[in-house]
């Protein structure tokens, strides 16, 4: 076969396939802790097993493994079919692939043993984290050296956002795991106090940011345009919001840390370019909302649709939550309770999940030379499960976050608190149910994906695309 | 905007590129309304970095300006830019709660624990302010409401108290901690023997057991073989001195008599505790707490159960 003339789709595939893997543990394990949260002997007094340390390997593995993967996958799909080219390398390509896995291994590994450098979305530690830069430098390689040498004379507007994703996430990534190595499993950061709080979230918040947005954003300016069949609905919006959006983010770390021993000056910058990043962000949902105008019918029919459109409704939803839980006094609410957590999951749920669904549907077919899914209407079926997921999920945790801030805020008439911590527990137990109940439906439709995407690709052989030859 | 919507999808000119052959884009201008609410927020933020600190200049930052917070410290009054250190100060100093903590708070601390315990007022606001604190610190182990865990934690709602159910022996137990230790008896006693001294605590709160059981019962008890009457004195009502409970008023902490509906699982459950015997802590809170919250904890747990 003549690699020269075709594009790498061994790679496409291999990322697609261990997206859907990966979201299925990923989401287990999640189901698992909430589950732990109603039922604390669900951990089996086995260590390895308890809350603390599966809690890190849910984030690590829904963020970086299931995301991970649906951001290589389609960057790489994507950055060869709109530069009309073959990926820079095949050996780097694979070898992102097969390192990426091992990082994904080793974590499964040392997070339950607790072994953590204990930054939040940044546990692993050192000797991971130096695999990790290794594999992103050859990831910037192979997808800086394919835009090098493509054969369209610009570059699309889905390759900015991945370019930003992995420029952005390898600065975020060096500086935030600079530590001091004491032993091969043990290091201690290299930031001192509040200034290591302030590294982390620059970083936390960053990693929402460009991981978990601009990469997907990328993810939306291709599937959804290809989808729907129709042009994107401004170029220049794209360009306005593309460099808002970028130099925004950058400063809205601090509002993880409000009213903490955090200057006040640097809490005030979090909180106004949190709001400044309100708009550059629906940006992206009205180009990618406004792209179905005059095809908006299509949406009844077709459910691969359905999620990357719903997936820019949760956006565009959690985007204005964003910057609204940013404002001090809001947070003075928020801060520490379960709104936090269902703020995430609209997010990485509702918008990161739905989106990579949506668009693992239009790929497995494609990469497998099927004409479509093998059940259009198994498709339909994941929509709605998920969709039910997504809306229990946030839900219960929007009621229980606002009862927790106003309980712990609640004060008698002789200034004295209200409520005890605990009594605020006890009233979260209705509410923990219905978020596992979520999830639980939520991971149940990644099985009917699981399944669905088994039936397609059974029997198949891997599709061979030719790249075609500019006159 | 009506005009330009239905005429926009055909009359805007793509880019003229396209991408992975049918990818293309069109040129519509941005959306008014996302630029206004753009500039909206610039305008906010801008407003805002004038009256908050916000800005790093060198070794300082820009303090915000028209937003001085006043307080007094010692007699003095001081004005400072906005800083949450000093609003915080302020609020402690002239928020309607603190000023209403402060001052019964000043009423308890002054106050001792008969005048407390007489004072029906002050008794309102060691409640609701105790309620917390007990909550934070002791609910983990004795519940919200104080009932315990049988076996585990005793019950600070009854009036059975195994340290003494006076003010001064509460604060004792919540400063200083207590190690409630009863030796195990597995190796000082055969199984009949711990069959018949288990009959015998039974006999002690009222339950009606073999005569002849009862009689070896009580010679192991009281004499030297098993040696319960040390601390259990030999009439059984314990010794506060020890944490060795009352035996006779049929109160359970450890052996979960009441769950058992016949009179061999009640010894049974009695006999585990006489062959492993016991050993628990309570923590010391003396350094975890200060003076007055010990005191508050004291006299809602004296409360709680009704004390003595």
């Amino acid at each position: 076969m003549d690699t020269a003339s075709t594009y790498n789709y061994k790679v496409v595939r291999q990322f697609s396939i261990m997206t859907i893997v990966w979201g299925i543990v990923g989401m287990s394990v999640g189901v698992l802790i909430a589950a732990q949260l109603m039922w604390p002997a669900l951990n089996f007094d086995i260590p390895w097993l308890t809350y603390s340390r599966l809690r890190p390997l849910h984030t690590n593995a829904v963020i970086f493994a299931f995301g991970g993967s649906a951001l290589f996958a389609t960057s790489y799909y994507v950055v060869q079919r709109t530069c009309q080219a073959r990926l820079f390398s095949n050996g780097l390509a694979a070898f992102t692939f097969w390192g990426w896995q091992l990082v994904i291994l080793s974590a499964a590994i040392t997070l339950p043993l607790g072994i953590t450098t204990s930054k939040e979305y940044a546990e692993l530690e050192w000797p991971i984290d130096i695999l990790i830069t290794l594999v992103w430098v050859a990831y910037a390689v192979v997808f800086f050296g394919t835009i090098m040498k493509r054969r369209t004379k610009h570059i699309y507007v889905a390759n900015w956002f991945y370019g930003a994703f992995i420029l952005t996430v390898a600065v975020l990534h060096l500086v935030n795991s600079a530590a001091l190595p004491v032993s091969a499993m043990k290091s201690y950061s290299a930031y001192p106090g509040a200034i290591d709080a302030m590294v982390q979230w620059w970083y936390g918040h960053n990693a929402v940011g460009f991981f978990l947005t601009a990469g997907f954003l990328g993810m939306m300016y291709y599937f959804i345009p290809k989808q729907a069949n129709r042009p994107v609905y401004s170029y220049r919006l794209s360009v306005v919001h593309f460099w808002a959006l970028i130099s925004t983010y950058m400063w809205a770390g601090p509002h993880h840390l409000h009213y903490t021993a955090l200057p006040d000056w640097a809490q005030s910058l979090g909180m106004v370019f949190s709001l400044i990043l309100l708009a550059p962000s629906w940006g992206g949902m009205i180009n990618g909302m406004m792209t179905l105008s005059g095809a908006w019918h299509k949406l009844r029919t077709d459910p691969i649709l359905k999620f990357l459109i719903v997936s820019l409704s949760f956006y565009g939803m959690s985007t204005f939550e964003g910057p609204m839980m940013a404002i001090k006094t809001v947070n003075a609410l928020s801060h520490y309770t379960d709104w936090t957590i269902g703020h995430v999951h609209s997010g990485a749920l509702g918008w990161v999940a739905l989106v990579s669904i949506g668009s693992m549907y239009f790929l497995i077919p494609r990469l497998f030379g099927r004409e479509q899914m093998y059940s259009v209407k198994l498709i339909d079926v994941h929509f709605w499960v998920s969709t039910i997921g997504v809306v229990l999920y946030i839900a219960a945790m929007w009621i229980a976050g606002v009862m927790q801030g106003l309980m712990w805020r609640a004060v008698n008439d002789d200034g004295t608190l209200t409520y005890s911590f605990v009594e605020s527990l006890e009233r979260m137990y209705p509410f923990y149910f219905v978020r596992f109940l979520g999830g639980a439906i939520f991971l149940s439709g990644m099985l009917i994906m699981a399944y669905n995407v088994y039936k397609t690709i059974a029997g198949q052989r891997p599709a061979v695309a030719a790249i075609p030859q500019t006159a | 905007m009506s005009e330009t919507k239905t005429k926009q999808q055909g009359a805007v000119q793509t880019t003229g590129h396209a991408w992975d052959g049918d990818i293309q884009e069109f040129n519509n201008p941005l959306p008014r309304w996302w630029l206004w609410s753009f500039y909206a927020t610039v305008v906010f933020s801008v407003l805002y970095w004038v009256i908050y600190p916000a800005w790093p200049v060198g070794k300082g930052y820009t303090t915000g300006w028209f937003n001085d917070i006043t307080y007094t410290v010692n007699g003095e009054e001081r004005s400072r830019h906005w800083n949450t250190r000093s609003l915080l100060i302020k609020d402690m100093q002239e928020g309607k709660e603190a000023l209403l903590t402060q001052e019964y708070m000043q009423k308890v601390e002054a106050a001792d624990y008969q005048q407390i315990l007489a004072d029906p007022d002050m008794m309102t606001f060691v409640r609701s302010v105790t309620k917390g604190l007990f909550g934070d610190n002791c609910a983990a182990c004795h519940g919200a409401g104080g009932a315990g865990v049988i076996g585990l934690f005793p019950n600070l709602a009854d009036d059975d108290w195994l340290w003494g159910g006076s003010v001064e022996d509460i604060q004792n137990t919540i400063a200083l901690g207590r190690n409630g230790y009863m030796p195990a008896f597995a190796r000082t006693l055969n199984e009949e023997q711990l069959d018949d001294v288990s009959l015998y605590v039974l006999s002690l709160s009222g339950h009606e057991v073999p005569a002849d059981k009862l009689m070896r019962g009580k010679q192991l008890f009281t004499g030297e073989a098993g040696g319960c009457y040390y601390c259990h004195t030999a009439q059984g009502t314990g010794l506060k001195s020890q944490g060795a409970a009352n035996l006779t008023d049929n109160i359970w902490t450890i052996a979960d008599v009441p769950s058992q509906a016949e009179l061999a699982g009640k010894a049974a459950v009695v006999k585990e505790v006489i062959r492993n015997g016991v050993n628990r802590v309570m923590p010391a809170w003396e350094n975890r707490l200060d003076e007055n919250q010990i005191k508050l904890l004291t006299v809602y747990v004296h409360e709680l159960g009704g004390g003595q």
